[in-house]
């Protein structure tokens, strides 16, 4: 009833509807001006986000947060952690960004409202103005999580503010500015801790689509450890069934992320160990288009009007 | 003066507040939401079992209220039965995400105003954690760097805590707090699939099985936090709570209370819950009626219109609307301003009595420290009540993973009608959360959320009222108007969510 010959066909048409063939973009993401010696000063800021980043940047067990910004990189600003507020803070964040304070990595969570920037505001200023100053004095930028990256749930389609991602901020502005991609919603913490640690350590990590190549070469399918039940065509019938999840609408087969073999969560667990489809939450059109819904249950109701 | 105090940090999100001061008093506050990005546009027209995954993205501090609100508003509108174990599902995962919120506020979010971070310049003890941080601190101060021991300084002056021991036990549990929010969220996780954005969550259940090495896993964390709650937390929200009394006093906001109660008791939506829900005005406590909600938007920056119920919600930005100063809108209730969040939780509850731990536990702290349990409507009652909230949780979550049923089905069979509405209501633990959705020929036709920070937060109303929290800040003593730690402090104690407050 399900073949794979059907398989094969679903999953071709969902490769085109989100445009994995774009994303042979070149990869040219790298900190060429990091001294590895020193340990990347991270100026964090954020847009069109949820917090959900920096959230699951605090999950992160070995090495520990703390560690993570005290030896690993200096956190030199994030709202939700920082002591200072107000004019201080402000000093501070334009100090880095005029350039007066030295070498810095700008990490941008949260997307770019591009048709409104009052959508975003920072002491007056629109998100944007920052990024463009920070353009002229970063040593490269880390774009964390699904909405700095590409735009995100911000961007879905029929969105108002024409939210989008970093490196298409800088690029319709010519801005030739390094940035390291590292999806998700939200990123899993040793995507983003691993890529610093490597920075500090050992310079550029190798790179694919603009994105660290050890987290997202391969695709969610081929690692996952339910491929058997695929292959022997065990398919999870309704919501909380085992088995494999294509037919309930898991977009394992078109994310690149290694959730299968990483887990989240101290290890403890990861979605399709709950029986939860992937919902492509680390793939570049995440949530995009309103005729793409995550589950295959209401399939053929309310389709094409 | 005018001064305007943000950006405000350790918050979730973009938040202003401009102040006006005279002679070192407050007199005037307005609350500024600065991001905006449409969800409730862009969700109209797409799948509604999307809904429960793309509420979440509201925000990634509370994302499972999110879930649990739109789950529940689609099994209202849906007539869903809920199976038993579904509806303890989603308790053990949405509870275990308020304990890890209530450390992540207290120490990260919180701790930095009243705890000396150099105080651990001092530390002459042999505990390897607080050595490393002691010889970090100092190696950063003697490095000539323009900004040492970022992010824990610079900070704003003021007075803060000087008692060295009180100083040092706090840092401390800074650190170790991390390590049980982790903990909390590893628990949620293993039923929700991650933390944050659970992918496991559904109308009428979870994705995940009621198993006997998932649900003792998750009895032995949240014991680990339980343990952390008792001997750590509370005693060090009552150890700020001696070292600054005066603020049982500031930050007391002008208006009533609204909770929507939080985990029910059943599997029906509606069931009696374990925080009974209310809305208080002048010690009277009514039932909530979801048509009494009414949001303005003469300060907010939309061109819809104004004064609109929550069912004919409407949303047009108008980013340069003149006069208008906020993205958030003002919900009022009866046209009145509330408070949403912990002290309303435990105050909606105490006044009827509801349950007993709750007021057990306000009475024995309200005469420790010697205040009225009105005083909770403070700084320092919003921390108290959630050091309450928290031990009364870890207990119920305990007592809640004992009555899954191994093996029994955790999820309703969903099949979603062409068309349908419902409410959800529930208690993120910033407060009172409520979704809405319509159902048209199968798509969403729409979606409105009235989120906790929305209503705190809120600007001037229509009839220039001030929000919950701009009445909190009005008629506060500041030391230094420019900086104004005080009103920070007050700003910290609702907990605000710029991300939920606007999404």
């Amino acid at each position: 009833m399900f073949d794979r010959r059907k398989f094969i066909k679903l999953a071709a048409a969902l490769a085109a509807a989100f445009g994995t063939k774009g994303l042979s973009q070149p990869a040219k993401a790298a900190l060429n001006e990091i001294d590895p010696r020193n340990v990347p000063k991270l100026l964090y800021l954020q847009g069109l986000s949820c917090t959900g980043c920096s959230i699951s940047l605090l999950q992160a067990e070995s090495p520990s947060p703390v560690s993570m910004i005290t030896d690993y990189s200096q956190l030199v600003f994030h709202t939700d952690l920082s002591a200072t507020s107000g004019a201080q803070a402000m000093e501070l964040i334009n100090s880095f960004i005029d350039g007066e304070a030295g070498d810095y990595v700008l990490a941008i969570e949260g997307a770019i409202p591009e048709n409104m920037p009052e959508a975003c505001i920072i002491d007056h200023k629109p998100f944007a103005d920052y990024l463009e100053r920070a353009a002229h004095t970063m040593s490269g930028a880390v774009a964390i999580g699904s909405c700095a990256c590409d735009g995100g749930i911000p961007a879905a389609e029929g969105n108002p503010t024409g939210a989008i991602g970093l490196a298409e901020f800088y690029r319709k502005r010519n801005l030739t500015q390094p940035v390291i991609n590292i999806r998700g919603c939200p990123i899993h913490p040793d995507w983003v801790w691993h890529t610093i640690t490597h920075l500090a350590l050992a310079g550029n990590p190798s790179m694919i689509n603009g994105s660290p190549r050890v987290f997202f070469e391969r695709r969610l399918h081929e690692l996952c450890p339910r491929y058997y039940d695929f292959q022997e065509e065990i398919f999870a019938e309704k919501l909380g069934d085992r088995g494999c999840l294509f037919r309930l609408g898991c977009l394992g087969p078109i994310t690149f992320a290694d959730c299968p073999t990483r887990w989240w969560n101290g290890g403890r667990t990861w979605c399709v160990d709950t029986n939860a489809p992937c919902i492509g939450c680390a793939s570049p059109n995440f949530a995009r288009k309103k005729d793409l819904p995550f589950y295959r249950l209401s399939e053929g109701k309310g389709r094409n009007r | 003066m005018n001064v305007d105090i943000g950006p405000i940090t350790r918050i979730e999100g973009h938040l202003n507040v401009k102040t006006t001061v005279e002679n070192g008093v407050v007199i005037d506050a307005r609350c500024e939401g600065e991001m905006f990005r449409g969800f409730e546009i862009f969700l109209r027209g797409r799948d509604p079992l999307d809904s429960q995954q793309i509420t979440q993205r509201i925000c990634g501090v509370c994302p499972y209220a999110h879930a649990i609100a739109s789950s529940t508003a689609q099994e209202n509108a849906y007539r869903l039965n809920v199976p038993p174990n579904g509806r303890i599902l989603h308790n053990l995962i949405q509870g275990a995400n308020h304990l890890y919120d209530y450390l992540l506020h207290f120490y990260q979010l919180c701790a930095l105003d009243y705890v000396d971070i150099t105080a651990v310049l001092e530390y002459t003890g042999k505990d390897p954690e607080l050595s490393k941080v002691r010889d970090w601190v100092k190696a950063e101060v003697d490095s000539g760097k323009r900004y040492p021991a970022a992010p824990f300084l610079p900070r704003l002056s003021g007075k803060y805590l000087n008692n060295r021991d009180a100083n040092l036990g706090a840092i401390k549990n800074y650190l170790e707090a991390m390590r049980m929010e982790q903990k909390a969220n590893q628990a949620a996780a293993i039923f929700g699939g991650k933390f944050p954005h659970a992918t496991s969550i559904f109308p009428g259940g979870c994705t995940q099985e009621a198993r006997i090495d998932l649900i003792v896993p998750y009895q032995s964390l949240i014991r680990e936090v339980r343990d952390f709650i008792h001997h750590k937390y509370i005693p060090d929200v009552l150890a700020v709570a001696g070292a600054f009394p005066e603020y049982w006093d500031i930050g007391r906001s002008q208006g009533g209370f609204l909770s929507y109660g939080h985990m029910p008791l059943g599997p029906e939506p509606d069931s009696r819950r374990l925080l009974a829900p209310g809305v208080l005005f002048n010690g009277e406590v009514t039932a909530v009626d979801f048509n009494q909600i009414r949001q303005d938007v003469n300060n907010a920056k939309y061109s819809s219109p104004t004064n609109l119920q929550v069912r004919d919600a409407a949303i047009t930005p108008q980013p340069n609307k003149r006069d208008a100063y906020s993205w958030i809108m003002a919900p009022r209730y009866a046209g009145k301003m509330l408070e949403v969040g912990p002290a309303a939780r435990v105050l909606v509850d105490y006044t009827q009595g509801h349950n007993p731990t709750v007021k057990e536990l306000v009475d024995r702290f309200a005469s420790q420290a010697g205040i009225r349990p009105a005083q909770l409507n403070s700084v320092l009652g919003r921390h108290l009540s959630r050091a309450i909230l928290a031990a009364v949780l870890a207990d119920f979550l305990l007592a809640e993973s004992q009555r899954l049923a191994p093996g029994q089905p955790t999820m309703a069979a969903i099949d979603p009608p062409a068309s349908a509405e419902g409410f959800g209501a529930t208690e993120a633990s910033r407060g009172a959360l409520l979704h809405y959705i319509r159902i048209e020929n199968y798509k969403i036709a729409k979606y409105e959320c009235v989120v906790p920070t929305t209503w705190n937060a809120s600007p001037r109303d229509d009839q220039g009222q001030p929000g919950a929290m701009e009445s909190a800040l009005i008629g506060t003593r500041v030391n230094n108007p420019e900086e104004q730690i005080e009103s920070k402090r007050i700003v910290r104690s609702f907990d605000p969510c710029l991300a939920c407050a606007v999404h």
